[in-house]
């Protein structure tokens, strides 16, 4: 068992959704701004600051990777390194596991990690557009009219072959979702959704109907990483990193040799044996969705359905408010909002908050540990991180 | 939006070879001459043992379907036109896999584990290798 050498001591957001008033760098500002002072830090107390990489504009990521947050957030002469992380939607993890890895060696005392990005007000045609180049190659499958919507069908296909789950199940878990954004005052879409209207949406892409779909969102969220010893000396509720695991599967869709499965029990696997933690000692699970299946293959292969079926276990309401294994209390991508590379930054920041007992109306009681997830791309990768109170 | 280009492949040195072939309508998998591995999509290596001696065998075409989807709206540019039209992951016999659309009788309730067979489509001034259906309008 691995004993945490690194913990979030602070986070911030900034709500998802629609605003073409407010620009990256405003949001990205702000986020920041959230996370030091949630850390009871200085700007100058930061001394790596690492920005995801931004989809919407290429002007923007360029400011990011040119240290511009280190100019606006007051941190000049004090930061030693502004360095760009991206892994697509798998960065959440893959950046933890950067930051945990420059705390743990002292190359870092405190790495502030942070997101932002507009895709949500570039009009409709451009998002489907960018969405249809980010793993998919240019050469082999965008010729034949692939894109994510495809991606996420193809692997809801796929999964629903291999398991049995049925349309209204992964119409459930959409709901389940949505339950919890309604608690979330950053989400983007907050008003009841029923399985009924799921399935009465605009078919999309074979299984997958309009409302099983991701709607592009504007949005930024921030979190600090320090070192596990110092963190009880900042904040009173640090989250310890127990474990990660991760596995790559493919880049194009079409070579991944299990497109129902993915790497995510290879992943837990590894991170369940690091972190000493199991799948009976999780209380939440903070699972990327981006498309139900997704959310789907993780709850199968993180084992957290006490041996019943994901499809069966999410029906019967046991991911939603009130269940026994609350998931993704963010409402994802599915109902906060697909803010690009954010909707995971997104995820793993609920993990955070939900621990830190700060996520107000939908904070689940009595946590120790949570699961998180990601993936990045078209779904490329699994990444298992176990998070914990406890050292 | 619908008058859009559809996008067409831009061969590499070493990916030619299999758009050649699409365009005289033979369908070629890649191998590696030292370790006698069928490779998909083409690389400039061997990705099992970084050979460089790669070359082209001559393939039936034929497969199953391994995952498949109907898209019917919100397709990228250039693909308005072409509503509803059927992807899929294909799993070629040699054991390789790779997308491309079903197309002819029955392609829109085309289903997992389907035999497929490869048929040629221009596109542009490029031949694209796409799949029909052994059995178009049987049952299984």
């Amino acid at each position: 068992m691995q004993k945490a050498r690194a913990a979030a001591v602070g986070i911030g957001e900034v709500p998802s959704g629609r605003f073409p008033e407010r620009s990256e760098i405003e949001a990205a500002v702000l986020a920041c701004r959230a996370a030091i002072l949630d850390a009871g830090m200085s700007p100058r107390d930061i001394d790596v600051v690492m920005p995801v990489g931004a989809l919407a504009s290429r002007h923007f990521n360029v400011d990011l990777v040119f240290s511009r947050l280190c100019e606006e957030l007051g941190m000049l002469r004090s930061a030693r390194m502004n360095v760009q992380v991206m892994a697509g939607g798998a960065t959440s993890a893959s950046m933890l596991a950067v930051a945990e890895g420059l705390v743990a060696s002292g190359l870092a005392r405190n790495v502030l990690c942070v997101h932002s990005d507009a895709v949500g007000s570039l009009p409709k045609q451009t998002g489907i557009d960018l969405f249809s180049t980010t793993g998919v190659s240019e050469e082999w499958e965008a010729p034949y009219g692939h894109n994510m919507n495809a991606v996420g069908a193809l692997a809801s296909n796929r999964y629903m072959h291999e398991t049995g789950t049925t349309d209204e199940e992964m119409a459930a878990l959409c709901v389940s979702l949505r339950k919890w954004a309604e608690l979330n005052p950053n989400a983007m879409f907050r008003t009841p959704l029923t399985v009924e209207e799921v399935m009465a949406s605009k078919m999309v892409a074979t299984p997958l109907r309009a409302k099983h779909c991701n709607m592009l969102a504007d949005g930024a969220a921030a979190f600090i990483i320090a070192r596990a010893e110092d963190a009880p000396h900042i904040t009173s509720t640090p989250v310890y990193v127990r474990g990660h695991g991760s596995l790559v599967t493919h880049y194009t869709t079409s070579q991944d040799t299990d497109l129902g499965k993915l790497g995510y029990e290879q992943a837990a696997a590894q991170t369940y044996e690091k972190a000493g933690i199991g799948p009976k000692d999780i209380q939440i699970a903070e699972l990327y969705d981006a498309y139900p299946v997704f959310a789907m293959i993780a709850l199968d292969g993180l084992k957290l359905c006490r041996g019943e079926r994901a499809g069966a276990f999410v029906a019967a309401g046991e991911t939603s408010p009130g269940g026994s294994m609350p998931m993704t209390t963010n409402g994802g991508m599915l109902s906060q909002g697909h803010t690009a590379v954010g909707g995971g930054i997104a995820v793993l920041v609920e993990a955070f908050r939900q621990l830190m007992g700060k996520a107000g109306a939908r904070q689940v009681p009595n946590l120790v540990n949570a699961v998180e997830t990601a993936s990045g791309g078209t779904w490329m990768d699994s990444h298992v991180t176990v998070l914990s109170k406890d050292h | 939006m619908s008058n859009a280009p559809r996008p067409l492949p831009h061969p590499t040195h070493w990916s030619a070879g299999y758009w050649q072939a699409a365009a005289e309508r033979r369908f070629v998998v890649q191998e590696c001459r030292d370790c006698d591995r069928p490779i998909m999509y083409p690389k400039r290596v061997c990705p099992y043992c970084l050979g460089e001696r790669l070359s082209w065998r001559a393939s039936a075409g034929k497969g199953e379907i391994y995952a498949v989807t109907t898209q019917l709206a919100g397709p990228p540019t250039g693909f308005a036109d072409r509503l509803p039209y059927v992807l899929a992951v294909i799993r070629l016999d040699e054991g390789v896999q790779l997308m491309s659309n079903i197309v002819g009788d029955g392609a829109l309730e085309a289903r997992i584990g389907d035999r497929v067979c490869v048929d040629f489509e221009p596109a542009g001034d490029m031949v694209l290798p796409v799949f029909r259906l052994e059995k178009a309008g049987a049952t299984q």
